[in-house]
């Protein structure tokens, strides 16, 4: 089974934390389109957390096109445009560089850092 | 679906549960919040049909459950006491239990009891308070019920069982849609069990709604001209607590997100960001509202 990692001292409602934990399993491609996702109840006793709070998060991931059901078959991965869900991935990203700017970091700085981390993680 | 329908419960002169109107649907794990005295212990005593209602009623599947016992045989009830069964041997407790409940299942004591490993022949008075409620907690699960209740669920017990008793709550949750009903003082633990939670307060539902999803919003925003509360307040926005850190400010505000984010367009944010709250935030601030001093504590 794909490992969906609960932060429990997190912040992020857990049912967040799934619907991200998907997209970013999507982004680095060890979710492909048409995987089949675990079950509510596989995934609930897998993780430990209440099946009806997986349910939503399916539900928000099947409103958003991110997974798709097939009745009585069970929940599969969409074809998914990585630009659109790359947004909801960088609104922290977002938060952290405009923290830097104001406290009078440079944009250049800034970008020499993500290339910096780029190299390190070998991502390119 | 278990409703408080005009539900009142008086000791006394004393209004412990004032005229509520509450629904605890199938399936999900409801958490009680609320400071000491608040009226949880009442609500979850009504639901368990010892209680008869002064106004109103409770009702299991549309049924009245006070004094009904093909309904009471559908619910268990984890008292925050455990004192009452001291002179019993586990074993002794669990035979105890088992004629009321027509869906016992003894496989399941055993497998549960394999997990926690309780001594079986010794008396509950024996055990500390830990084991004691891991003994009622293990009967309980094994009766099978639809519908189960904890009052100060991890009262006394040490953090591997909490996790245990968490865990086997959620797994009857999805194997049997176990319907659970949980009061507890630990919101982190709260938020990580429940998918809805209400706050009782003076015997009075404060609010109820799904975990993550409460209209008390915690915003990060920044605007390039000076704006105070009562800028913001003149706008139509319920500010609860207003900080500025530099340009960047930090409000805590009551309403819906997509709407005070149209009100805060006005004064041209440069950006506008949401942070989720723990339900330790929700809890401080609704009883801030509600005439709580936080701050005056400790002065």
């Amino acid at each position: 089974m794909v490992f969906f990692e609960i932060d429990l001292k997190s912040r992020t409602p857990i049912y967040e934390q799934i619907y991200k934990k998907t997209v970013e399993l999507i982004i680095k491609g060890e979710l492909k389109e048409n995987d089949q996702m675990p079950s509510v109840r596989a995934l609930s006793a897998e993780i430990s957390v209440n099946p009806n709070t997986i349910t939503k998060a399916y539900a928000l991931l099947e409103k958003d096109g991110i997974i798709y059901s097939l009745s009585g078959r069970g929940s599969f991965v969409a074809k998914v445009e990585l630009e659109k869900v790359a947004d909801f991935l960088l609104a922290d990203f977002d938060r952290c560089a405009l923290d830097a700017l104001e406290s009078g970091i440079s944009p250049s700085i800034l970008v020499d850092r993500i290339n910096t981390l780029s190299k390190k993680t070998d991502i390119t | 679906m278990i409703e408080f329908l005009d539900a009142t419960k008086k000791f006394d002169d004393k209004v412990a549960v004032d005229n509520i109107n509450l629904q605890i649907p199938t399936g999900s794990c409801f958490g009680l919040l609320g400071s000491n005295g608040a009226g949880k212990s009442t609500m979850l005593r009504m639901i368990s049909g010892v209680y008869e209602c002064d106004g109103g009623k409770v009702a299991v599947d549309g049924v009245d459950v006070y004094n009904n016992n093909s309904v009471k045989e559908r619910i268990f009830f984890i008292n925050d006491e455990t004192i009452q069964f001291t002179t019993m041997t586990l074993k002794e407790l669990k035979n105890f239990y088992k004629p009321y409940y027509p869906n016992f299942s003894d496989e399941i004591f055993d497998k549960l009891n394999a997990i926690i490993k309780l001594p079986e022949k010794r008396k509950l008075s024996t055990f500390s308070k830990g084991m004691k409620r891991q003994a009622v907690v293990i009967v309980g699960l094994a009766c099978q019920t639809d519908y189960i209740m904890l009052d100060e669920a991890f009262d006394g017990l040490d953090p591997t069982m909490r996790i245990i008793v968490k865990k086997m709550i959620i797994d009857a949750m999805a194997s049997r849609n176990l319907t659970a009903i949980i009061s507890s003082h630990n919101l982190m633990e709260m938020s990580e069990l429940c998918d809805r939670v209400a706050l009782v307060h003076n015997g009075k539902i404060v609010f109820s709604n799904e975990v993550g999803s409460h209209d008390i919003i915690k915003i990060q925003t920044a605007f390039a001209q000076e704006v105070t509360t009562e800028m913001l307040i003149e706008q139509g926005i319920e500010v609860l607590h207003f900080d500025a850190k530099g340009s960047v400010c930090n409000i805590i505000i009551k309403g819906e997100i997509d709407e005070v984010r149209a009100k805060l367009d006005k004064f041209e944010p440069s950006f506008v960001d949401t942070i989720d709250l723990t339900l330790d935030e929700i809890f401080i601030y609704e009883m801030e509202g509600l005439g709580y001093d936080f701050d005056s504590i400790g002065e």
